[in-house]
């Protein structure tokens, strides 16, 4: 694709979520890497991950400046690679075959500008085949820079037969920072191989959000995704999709919880492109204050027999919030089971009555509902991952409720 | 309960309601269908729309009628759902151990129920999610014991379960009689009250929105049997004596 092209695409929306002029924010310049930026400490424990991260994290990037990378010890004995992405292109000549295969640079203004000046900033992590990596790697991206656009291209490539948990926190700290994220995500996962992944955002409600995600699963393999939203946003858009060879899986779980006057444009799709796939949507949206949750799910049956179920589940608090379900199932050949399931409701009475009577006051039920609610087990996922997720969930629920 | 009307709304379903049940005693509160027994806990609890309109509830001498429901279950008025609602989400057994904390009920208390009413297999699953009916009642009834309650109202605990569930709930009936727990156990069949017959201290029977009569398991159980509960309400209104 030419450079002109991508130039041409700068003016190109996305088809979802509102458009957003990019010449708002401003591109950094590198700075000397420093944990002491104010707020970064903040952003981690609003992640549910805490401040230990910036002890542990395999890769941390504030603004655009690379604060931490590790190739622990752990991950050298594999031979796995953890490394900023324009390292891996420069250093590295066969990650040149990965790098923007997923997704065409012209894809829309955000992905088009990423390709521009992003500088391949982001991280890039390599797990050779058969090498199973079961403690989890960490990597966070936050923001501190007011009206600054940080733009971003990982690549994760888990070779046949290997394994990874991946968990990354994007966030900015508490207050107002008019800034833009744009994460461009490629993940490879190999011949039986297996990918998690794990991403808590926790942004502000002058922020705009961008990801723009593509996985590519070949036979037998499986990826599990795990996203979970909690804070106001100016608006965020994003529909991952993921495309399925012959007997791969993939569950994707989303919880978005709304506030403020946001608007959350958030997507999951699953390609069954090969023969015995099959792929799971999950996602939990509760609307509260003035937000706006458009919840879209996708699967398309292109090879069979293969399988797909959708469960989008949306609960309204107050009267101004609104949540729109767009569960969308389609299919090419007559071998391929898709259904869907999708509610929006509010707070049922009766389980607040019920749990009233076992001694909870009413802020207590409606607390445990939303934690009920907002609660998607995802066995799948390590312990120690499924806990941070679960110290997030009681953090939103326990704020929910005021 | 001392001179209880019962309305949902505008809508009376129970007048002049008097129950007086002691320190571990059993009390069962039978009726047809539609009697106003379930009507009657709910209001008791304060379970909206039920509403105790006149009267007074009172625990150990304290007035506890205008209480809203989670303070009247802390103070040791706990009720079993009929039909407990699934709460998806929510872990059994997370929620059990949550509401040990809060009650302060030792350990060996919720094992000791758990294993009379056989419902540690269900405690990785969400709160009534997908369970039979007999597992449904049996869950329900340990939640609401294992709080430890000074007086535990039972919704029908047998309505819909077989003949195994149904003996476990008694047996769990009749070891918190012993820990110091009272009952107030609704029931439209004499099933379960047989089951229990050692332990009935009164039984009362409800018909068309008020107490028809109250007696010992010898004096009630006969009777109902022979005459059925339109049958014998037909004999009061004639002026005449069951």
């Amino acid at each position: 694709m030419s450079r002109d092209e991508v130039l041409k695409a700068l003016s190109k929306p996305s088809p979802y979520g509102p458009d957003v002029d990019l010449n708002r924010f401003n591109i950094g310049e590198p700075e000397t890497p420093s944990l002491d930026t104010p707020g970064v400490e903040k952003i981690a424990d609003r992640l549910g991950i805490g401040s230990w991260v910036f002890k542990k994290a395999d890769y941390l990037q504030v603004n655009e400046s690379i604060v931490a990378r590790s190739m622990s010890e752990k991950l050298a004995k594999y031979g796995a690679i953890v490394l900023p992405t324009y390292e891996a292109l420069k250093k590295l000549n066969w990650v040149s075959n990965y790098s923007w295969r997923l997704i065409e640079p012209a894809r829309d203004k955000y992905v088009a500008a990423t390709h521009l000046y992003g500088r391949e900033l982001g991280f890039f992590i390599y797990v050779p085949p058969g090498v199973k990596v079961r403690e989890p790697i960490y990597t966070c991206l936050f923001i501190t820079k007011r009206g600054y656009a940080q733009l971003l291209h990982n690549i994760v490539v888990v070779d046949d037969g290997a394994e990874l948990n991946l968990v990354t926190g994007c966030g900015v700290p508490d207050q107002p920072i008019g800034s833009l994220h744009v994460g461009i995500s490629e993940y490879y996962v190999g011949r039986g191989a297996k990918l998690t992944y794990t991403m808590i955002h926790a942004w502000a409600p002058d922020m705009v959000v961008r990801p723009r995600t593509v996985a590519e699963v070949r036979e037998s393999g499986e990826y599990v995704s795990y996203y979970v939203i909690y804070s106001p946003v100016e608006s965020l858009q994003t529909y991952p999709r993921v495309i399925l060879r012959e007997n791969a899986r993939a569950t994707l779980n989303s919880v978005v919880v709304g506030g403020g006057r946001s608007i959350y444009d958030v997507g999951s799709a699953i390609v069954l492109s090969g023969a015995g796939s099959s792929g799971e949507v999950l996602s939990r949206n509760l609307g509260r204050e003035n937000s706006a949750i458009y919840a879209r799910s996708r699967i398309e049956g292109a090879a069979g027999p293969s399988r797909g179920h959708i469960e989008c589940l949306g609960l309204i608090e107050g009267s101004e919030a609104q949540i729109e379900s767009l569960p969308e199932i389609s299919s090419s050949t007559p071998e391929a089971v898709l259904t869907h399931e999708a509610a929006i409701g509010k707070i049922s009475e009766e389980l607040i009555s019920y749990l009233m009577s076992k001694g909870f006051a009413e802020d207590e039920a409606r607390s445990a509902i939303i934690k009920g609610f907002l609660s998607i087990e995802e066995p799948k996922l390590p312990p120690q991952i499924m806990e941070v997720v679960r110290r997030t969930i009681e953090y939103i629920a326990s704020r929910a409720t005021g | 309960m001392r001179n209880i009307d019962v309305a949902a709304g505008s809508r009376t379903i129970l007048s002049n309601i008097n129950l007086k049940i002691g320190y571990r005693e059993l009390h069962v509160l039978v009726g047809p269908n539609g009697s106003g027994k379930t009507s009657l806990l709910n209001a008791v609890v304060g379970i909206k729309p039920y509403e105790v309109v006149n009267g007074r509830v009172f625990l150990m001498g304290e007035d506890v009628t205008r209480d809203p429901p989670h303070v009247k279950a802390r103070k040791g008025v706990v009720l079993a759902y009929q039909l407990p609602p699934a709460v998806k989400g929510v872990v059994a057994g997370r929620f059990a151990e949550e509401l040990a904390r809060r009650f302060e009920v030792k350990k060996s208390y919720v094992d000791m129920l758990s294993e009379i009413l056989e419902v540690g297999r269900l405690m990785d699953r969400y709160l009534f999610d997908k369970m039979s009916g007999g597992e449904r009642k049996r869950l329900e009834t340990f939640l609401t014991l294992l709080t430890k309650p000074k007086i535990a109202l039972l919704d029908e605990p047998d309505s819909g379960v077989d003949v195994d569930s149904l003996n476990t709930i008694s047996s769990a009936l009749k070891a918190v009689l012993d820990f110091g727990t009272s009952i107030l156990l609704v029931t439209h069949s004499l099933h379960m009250i047989k089951l229990l017959r050692d332990y009935v201290n009164t039984i009362h029977i409800v018909y068309g929105g008020t107490l028809l009569m109250s007696g010992l398991y010898d004096e009630i159980v006969p009777l109902v049997e022979k005459h059925g509960f339109s049958g014998l309400a037909l004999r009061f209104s004639r002026g005449g004596t069951p």
